[in-house]
């Protein structure tokens, strides 16, 4: 248990589930920015605008978090899955920048009271855009046609047109649209409240629909995967994931916000989880082991080392990050020109 | 453009974006502390305002430094696969260092940017201490991986592959510190001489009268305390290139001939065919002087590489200059600015003396520029110097033409839309012209 590549596999775990819960709602926000529904979708617009503006840089810093420990930790994997899945990363990239870009120049628009051309088409799309290519590439490393002869890294492009890798997009997209209406719940008063529990509810379905179609897909296209995972131990996991998103949809239902947040924290956990389970002791299926990709020794101990210094710096500053921006979402900034005119000055 | 160029284009293209955005990234939170501390000190709000003022244009700046960090961190495996299999174990450490800084920096900008009414102004003030201290160690740590890459260490070569690793040596290796100090150094004299160009340009506009004139001494001030130390450490990264790059310091004096007492050259353009420097001004026995301090000492020229294996003095000489010469530039302007001062104790720039400083302003990000181009087209042909070629450390994969043009386009888009972003006006109700700075 305590060897240096399990451990650092485990870390890689928990940082994708982290950015699967913090990243993922935060693209959730722009999703349902661009579904915005009913009467009060400009309200809805709003509140997922002002929620995300405080933590979407540090919700992005997961990714950049993974991709370190990937390089790290596990180096010759890490050059393997760059070379494997470049069509979806580059797609993603482009999602991230414009995405990132279009979020900031809204904001700043808004402050100046002017809105800025195109930045809300080019949010909404790259908030699309971006978790399913990312949902994509994560599912080709299950499916099995990435290959390593040699040395030498090979997909074909026939890959990422296979209905499993196409559903892992959506799966991706779905986690994230489930996730960012189940945390606005907590956050908002009725009636816009009552909105968000409808979205979350209708994006649980969908998550459990793709999710349940995955099944036959993943046992016709990804057999070496779908094999480990419905046939031994990380099975355990799709039952729990099953049991809290079904729980969540109760919850939901009743109004239990607080409670339905954690369940569907959970649910996703456990999915991610599940999928990672599965994929042990590989990191690329069937062709390349954790222990094949891993760095030397020296290398994981200095990078497991480093990660108690980091966290006794990160998990207080998170903590009060998240704590000083709790409640309703609010635009911090008060409009351009209320600071007794001083907006004529430079 | 075959891929091998496509991807030095590419990953070329996009450090000289990011760096730009870093570089503000590290400056500013220096100048929002620095205005904030101020405004607690001395009780006058200007400070606060000015500092509040600021972060509009910084949140965009921030982002965008955020997402081409990204594209960057992607790029190091869509592009380089083989670099990073070969060095991740040894540079994983500093990046893995850098992520917890990038934490830090994001939690703490969001709560001082966000936070104005929901925390105390001494929170606020709070707040840009560990963002100015998280920003300048996230240089210090990536530095330390270029610093790698120019100086291997920490690591044997066993049958083609790295053995032996050690994380720690492979960080603290010898190009780290004077890289790390020259170059963090670097982002506060960029920073400081654009926000006093953005202020002298607004004052002999007629704007920006009273804080616009608190903004343009607080960032002259940060100048002055650090230009005259990018002389001291860029003289000390000179040395230490002397004496571990040999190549890069031949390529960047364009010195072709292995030879004692060698002169300094100045300007010119190298050519390789001949090895000579037309046009260039020479100054007998200075770069042995420079170089090992003794105007007899030999300096190795680009002869005493084998044919292939040294980088391009045209790429690499005339960025130096322009490095050196900038600085000349900029520290003019600081004398203009700050001897009446000293002398007469006057107070109101004049308008020749904002006119230089708006001249001078750009200076530091080009130094910038050219002092990374000169660091890295200086180590070429090699990305792990004297270990692994940049050709040998390319993707297999094809189309990336595509991809270049494709981040090309990317980076031409995020530009217009910042320009015009940040300059244009727009005209408020009642017909006033509004900036929005
Ligand atoms: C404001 C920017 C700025 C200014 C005024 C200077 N530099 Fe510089 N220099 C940089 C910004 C910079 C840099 C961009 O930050 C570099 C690139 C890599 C690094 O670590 O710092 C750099 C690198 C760099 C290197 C290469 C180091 C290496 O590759 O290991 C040398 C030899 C110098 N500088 C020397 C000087 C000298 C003699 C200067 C004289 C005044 C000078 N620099 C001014
Ligand atoms: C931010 C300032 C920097 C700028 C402007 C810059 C510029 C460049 C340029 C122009 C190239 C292409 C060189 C060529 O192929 O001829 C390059 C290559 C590269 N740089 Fe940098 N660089 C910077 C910092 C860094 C840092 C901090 C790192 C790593 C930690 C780094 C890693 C690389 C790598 C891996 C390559 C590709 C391999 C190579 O061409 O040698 N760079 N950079
Ligand atoms: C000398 C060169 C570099 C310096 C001084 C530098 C510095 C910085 C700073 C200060 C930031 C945060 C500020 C901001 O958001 O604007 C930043 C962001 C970032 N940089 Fe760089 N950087 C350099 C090169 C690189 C390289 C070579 C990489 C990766 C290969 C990289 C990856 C990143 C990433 C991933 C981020 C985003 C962090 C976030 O999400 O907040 N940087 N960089």
């Amino acid at each position: 248990m305590a060897d240096p590549v399990t451990l650092a596999a485990l870390v890689l775990v928990v940082a994708l589930i982290l950015y699967t819960l913090f990243g993922g709602a935060d693209f959730g926000g722009g999703i349902w920015t661009a579904l915005a529904f009913g009467p009060r979708a400009r309200e809805q617009r709003e509140a997922l605008f002002n929620a995300i503006g405080p933590v979407w840089e540090t919700n992005h810093v997961w990714l950049i978090f993974i991709v370190v420990t990937l390089f790290t930790a596990f180096p010759s994997g890490f050059a393997a899955l760059f070379i494997a899945l470049m069509p979806p990363l580059v797609l993603a990239l482009i999602g991230i920048n414009f995405r990132g870009a279009a979020f900031a120049f809204r904001h700043y628009g808004r402050e100046t009271g002017r809105e800025v051309p195109l930045s809300a088409t080019v949010f909404e799309i790259a908030s699309v855009l971006t978790p399913f290519t990312l949902g994509m590439a994560v599912s080709a490393t299950a499916s099995g046609t990435i290959t390593i002869n040699y040395g030498v890294t090979a997909t074909g492009t026939a890959v990422w047109f296979t209905p499993f890798t196409i559903m892992g997009g959506v799966i991706g997209l779905a986690i994230c649209a489930y996730l960012a209406p189940v945390y606005m719940t907590v956050r908002v008063a009725p009636p816009l409240q009552d909105d968000f529990r409808d979205a979350a509810i209708a994006a649980g379905v969908a998550l459990g629909v793709a999710t349940a179609v995955m099944v036959p897909l993943s046992l016709r296209y990804a057999p070496g995967f779908s094999q480990r995972l419905l046939e031994s131990w990380p099975m355990l996991f799709v039952v729990l994931a099953v049991f809290a998103g079904v729980g969540t949809q109760l919850l939901l239902l009743w109004r239990r916000f607080k409670v339905a947040q954690l369940g569907a924290g959970a649910t996703v956990v456990l999915t991610v989880a599940g999928f990672a389970a599965a994929l042990a002791p590989d990191l690329i299926v069937g062709e390349m082991s954790l222990e094949a990709a891993a760095a030397p020794r020296a290398s994981l101990v200095a990078y497991l080392a480093i990660l108690p210094f980091g966290a006794l710096i990160l998990i207080p500053s998170l903590v009060y990050l998240y704590w000083t921006f709790r409640g309703e979402p609010s635009s911090a900034l008060p409009p351009a020109g209320s600071e007794n005119g001083s907006s004529e000055k430079m | 453009m075959d891929n091998l160029l496509a991807a030095r284009a590419l990953m070329g293209v996009s450090l000289a974006f990011h760096i730009v955005y870093a570089t503000l990234g590290i400056g500013l939170p220096l100048m929002l502390m620095l205005a904030e501390g101020l405004a607690l000190k001395t009780g006058d709000d200007t400070w606060h305002l000015l500092a509040r003022r600021w972060i509009r244009p910084a949140g965009v700046l921030f982002a965008i430094g955020a997402v081409s960090g990204t594209i960057l961190s992607f790029e190091l495996g869509l592009l380089w696969p083989q670099f990073m299999a070969f060095s991740g174990p040894m540079i994983g450490l500093a990046f893995s260092m850098e992520g917890f800084a990038f934490f830090t920096e994001a939690i703490f900008l969001a709560l001082y940017i966000y936070g104005e009414e929901r925390l105390s102004r001494r929170t606020l003030f709070l707040c840009t201490i560990p963002l100015t201290l998280a920003s300048a160690v996230s240089a210090v740590f990536v530095i330390s991986a270029n610093g790698w890459m120019n100086t291997p260490a920490g690591f044997q070569m066993i049958d083609g592959a790295p053995a032996n690793v050690q994380p720690m040596r492979a960080f603290f290796n010898q190009a780290w510190l004077h890289q790390a100090v020259h170059g963090t150094l670097a982002a506060y004299v960029a920073t400081a001489f654009a926000v006093a160009g953005f202020y002298a340009m607004a004052l002999l506009k007629g704007r920006g009268e009273g804080d616009g004139k608190k903004a343009l001494s607080l960032s002259l001030a940060v100048a002055l305390v650090a230009a005259p130390l990018m002389l001291v450490t860029g003289d000390w990264a000179a040395a230490a290139v002397a004496e571990h790059q040999t190549a890069k310091l031949a390529a960047m004096e364009a010195h072709f001939k292995t030879s004692a007492a060698a002169p300094l050259i100045i300007g010119g353009w190298p050519d390789r065919e001949t090895g000579t420097v037309s046009y260039g001004i020479k100054i007998p026995k200075l770069l042995s002087l420079l170089a090992h301090h003794d105007p007899d000492a030999v300096v190795q020229g680009l002869d005493a590489f084998p044919q292939g294996a040294s980088p391009d003095p045209r790429l690499v000489h005339p960025f130096f200059d322009l490095m050196v010469g900038s600085f000349f530039v900029m520290a003019l302007a600081l004398v203009l600015y700050w001897w009446p001062r000293w002398r007469k104790r006057e107070t109101e720039p004049g308008r020749a003396q904002l006119k230089y400083i708006a001249f001078a302003a750009p200076f530091g990000i080009i130094a910038l520029e050219s002092g990374w181009m000169v660091t890295e087209f200086g180590r070429q042909p090699w990305v792990v110097m004297g270990y692994l070629r940049t050709s040998q450390a390319v993707t297999p994969n094809d189309g990336l033409l595509l991809v270049f043009a494709t981040f090309l386009f990317v980076y031409l888009a995020l530009t217009v839309g910042i320009m015009r972003l940040l300059l244009e006006r727009k005209h408020d109700d009642a017909g006033r012209e509004v900036s929005h700075g």
